[in-house]
């Protein structure tokens, strides 16, 4: 036993010493936070400008002070940018069509008299292949339309007959964070514990085979099972690290954590043993270290989606549901998010820890079983 | 050198990349099997199929905690529980059982009609439900908040039962009708515009710039420039073998999106395929360059795994290039794969010609014959170089 801890931390050492030396890995393992957290940023900061200036055309077809109104409330709107005022509703589709604006708003002959009797309507035409700038169009008229109606409900006198939505939803988050919170930030976590265990497997295992120096550490008195120890243990320790540095730019971003950090850790250190297990029995079979990082890379992107990354599993179709729930990863994602956002304890996420543990025991076996044939 | 001689080299060349290739199981396995069959899977697991209609909220379990028990707040239960968006509702709770039972995964949302419901809705006054949600779901709480609020803002207390709007109706608010027009597209329709060309980047920039640093890397590549074979002919060679598996891994992703989930492209295949393969040219365009500056295979993947996330925040895949703020936008507007991905979405979805988008396909010719141009001056001047 003493003789196997003694090699494991051999092992370790040598894995971290190789590391050092390798300016590549080094950079890399510290740029993954670094970019996507980066990719954060540009994202979330071009959603939560104060203007958006998406170009809308509008055809006023109406001419009446209310349609004046709702007009003065586009022009005025934080999100769209009138670019320009048509004379007909086919002037205004056109323009989508060609291109030259993203929506088109029409209002059409007898919008005022309408709007008194509550009866009213707007046509808006956007461009949907413009995913995010069309719900902005939308969004903008919704917008104009709501603050007409509160207007005229407010100033009595000139009402136009109509009345407020009857019934508004007021949220709560159970966290407490404002709703327009930051919620991918956990999963972004779980990204990098799975990409830098992914990241190690190339190091440890196929470079060394690549170089033919693997052959030589299994017929050193070392036990295979003590190398895959050590090599697991050092993607324990650069787990940690890379989760510090995670944690660090978290709360320099402003995110409170406020679940127990050696739960965080022990979660993340979860992950990369899964990630490790999985990575070493791929690697069984495929042996390049740059075929190897391009499967890594190809799994990367649809994890983010199935994973519980980006979105809830529970927000995807029942197949992706379905393969959500057979990922050991979302669990891990899980445990993450509730650590983070809820601050749950070890009861609430016991079940997700154990997921990814036993996840780990059945694929470990089967790795060093077929790293063995393999040889 | 004639012509004819320059395209015998050419050939040439793409024969050997196609022998190796050959001899490269995993190399066939990932470029035309994993990675087009994996991201348009995914896809569809995450989306649904392009025929088919989900309801994100349908089966999330909420609780529905009612401490109005009037009629108004009955028939709201009622208009809920009955739609295609709520079949979960949950009764039963007391307020404090529901918030906390909130973030143990047995609820991840409460609803909460408070008292005076029904009496503020009578004396018109706007009446409020109280949505508590578990907000460590991402994108839940705002889902259930649009979905819940298309109900509410068109919900008449005086009947029992609820009119079924329209998606149309649902957005507008009371009193102002907003019809939208414009065509909804399916979201798998939308993500095939995304998997065409990842796929093709994917594959094309490791098969270029990381087959180039593998020869390199084993010797062959300096094999090959001692022989009399020019550049040219070398860049064209392998150029003319990706081009080949291009087509492969296009017809790979469409049929899988066709007959697996569905997909109905808005335009015709010749389009679909000429798109691909310029996003192909300016993929492998770039791979050259790479190439050219004697990266490691290693690092190359490395480069192509950054490549990609930089697509994603800046090439309007997540958020419209539009929207994107300072140098970001400056960024977006000047890489060629934005205005691929534009293409493909002007014509996947909205169904343009190919040639009326005039000025998406002069900015990427231009970006192909731009960076062709540069890798070839690169891998000329650095002959030396690259094989030392």
């Amino acid at each position: 036993m003493k003789s196997f801890v003694r090699d494991t931390v051999g092992i370790t050492g040598k894995e971290l010493k190789q590391l050092r030396r390798d300016p590549v890995s080094l950079i890399l393992t510290i740029m993954f936070p670094i970019l996507l957290i980066g990719i954060f940023i540009v994202i979330v900061s071009a959603f939560r400008a104060t203007t958006h200036n998406v170009p809308i055309v509008v055809a006023d077809l109406d001419g009446s002070p209310a349609s004046n109104e709702l007009l003065n409330k586009l022009t005025q709107s934080r999100f769209v940018h009138v670019t320009q005022l048509v004379q007909t509703e086919d002037q205004a589709y056109q323009a989508v069509a060609n291109g030259q604006a993203i929506g088109a708003v029409v209002i059409p002959q007898g919008f005022g008299v309408d709007l008194a009797a509550g009866d009213a309507f707007v046509i808006v035409s956007t461009d949907n292949s413009k995913l995010t700038s069309s719900q902005f169009v939308t969004e903008a008229v919704n917008e104009g339309a709501q603050e007409i109606v509160t207007q005229a409900t407010q100033e009595g006198g000139v009402s136009f007959g109509l009345k407020l939505a009857p019934i508004e939803v007021i949220t709560r988050p159970v966290s407490g964070r404002p709703p327009t919170g930051d919620p991918i930030l956990p999963g972004f976590l779980g990204m990098i514990a799975i990409l830098g265990a992914f990241d190690d497997i190339v190091n440890a295992i196929s470079r060394e085979r690549e170089r033919g120096t693997f052959p030589r550490l299994a017929l050193s008195p070392v036990s295979l099972f003590a190398v895959y120890s050590g090599k697991m243990s050092a993607t324990v320790v650069l787990t940690i690290l890379r989760t510090a540095l995670m944690l660090l730019i978290f709360t320099l971003y402003g995110l409170v954590i406020r679940g127990s950090l050696i739960l965080i850790f022990l979660t993340t250190i979860l992950i990369a043993i899964f990630t490790l297990s999985l990575g070493l029995t791929i690697s069984a079979r495929i042996r390049g270290t740059a075929t190897l990082t391009v499967l890594e890379i190809a799994m990367t992107f649809p994890l983010f989606s199935l994973a519980g990354t980006t979105t809830s599993p529970l927000l995807l179709a029942p197949g992706g549901t379905a393969i959500a729930n057979s990922l050991p990863w979302t669990y891990g994602n899980d445990a993450l998010r509730r650590l983070i956002y809820l601050g749950s304890g070890f009861n609430a996420i016991a079940g997700d820890l154990t997921i990814l543990l036993v996840s780990s025991l059945i694929l470990l076996p089967i790795a060093i079983l077929l790293s063995k044939r393999t040889m | 050198m004639s012509i004819a001689g320059f395209l015998d080299d050419s050939i040439a060349v793409a024969e050997n990349e196609f022998r190796l290739f050959r001899r490269n199981r995993s190399a066939i396995l990932i470029s035309l099997v994993v990675l087009p069959f994996f991201f348009t899977a995914s896809l569809g697991a995450g989306r649904g199929g392009a025929g088919t209609t989900y309801y994100p909220t349908a089966n999330i379990p909420i609780a529905w905690v009612d401490n109005d028990n009037s009629l108004a707040s009955i028939r709201l239960w009622h208009s809920l529980a009955t739609s295609h968006d709520f079949r979960n509702l949950i009764e039963g709770y007391t307020e404090q059982g529901a918030l906390a039972e909130l973030g143990t995964k047995r609820i991840y949302a409460v609803i909460v009609v408070p008292k005076g419901f029904q009496n503020d809705l009578e004396n018109g006054y706007q009446a409020r439900l109280i949505l508590y949600t578990d907000d460590s779901e991402p994108g839940v709480s705002d889902q259930i908040q649009a979905t819940l609020t298309t109900y509410t803002q068109n919900f008449d207390p005086n009947v029992d039962v609820q009119p079924y709007l329209s998606q149309l109706q649902r957005q507008s608010v009371a009193g102002v009708g907003i019809v939208t027009k414009g065509a909804i597209f399916a979201g798998f329709n939308v993500g095939l515009t995304t998997v065409l060309a990842i796929v093709q980047i994917f594959a094309g920039f490791y098969e270029i710039a990381g087959g180039m640093s593998r020869e390199r890397e084993d010797g062959t590549y300096a094999r090959l420039l001692v022989s009399p074979i020019p550049i040219g002919s070398i860049m064209l060679g392998k150029t003319l073998f990706d081009v080949l598996l291009s087509v492969i891994r296009t017809f790979t992703v469409l049929a899988i999106s066709v007959y697996g989930y569905g997909a109905r492209p808005n335009t015709d295949i010749l389009t679909l395929l000429s798109l691909s393969l310029i996003i192909a040219l300016v993929t492998m365009g770039i791979g050259f360059v790479v190439a050219a500056l004697k990266v490691g295979q290693r690092a190359v993947v490395i480069i192509e795994f950054f490549l990609i996330l930089f697509l994603f925040a800046f090439s309007g895949l997540i958020i419209d290039s539009n929207l994107l703020v300072g140098a970001s936008q400056v960024i977006s507007y000047s890489l060629p794969f934005t205005y691929a991905f534009d293409a493909l979405k002007r014509t996947i979805l909205l169904g343009r010609p190919l040639l009326s988008l005039t000025f998406d396909l002069e900015y990427m010719i231009g970006s192909i014959v731009a960076t062709y141009g540069l890798a070839f001056v690169l891998l000329h001047f650095s002959r030396e170089r690259l094989i030392k």
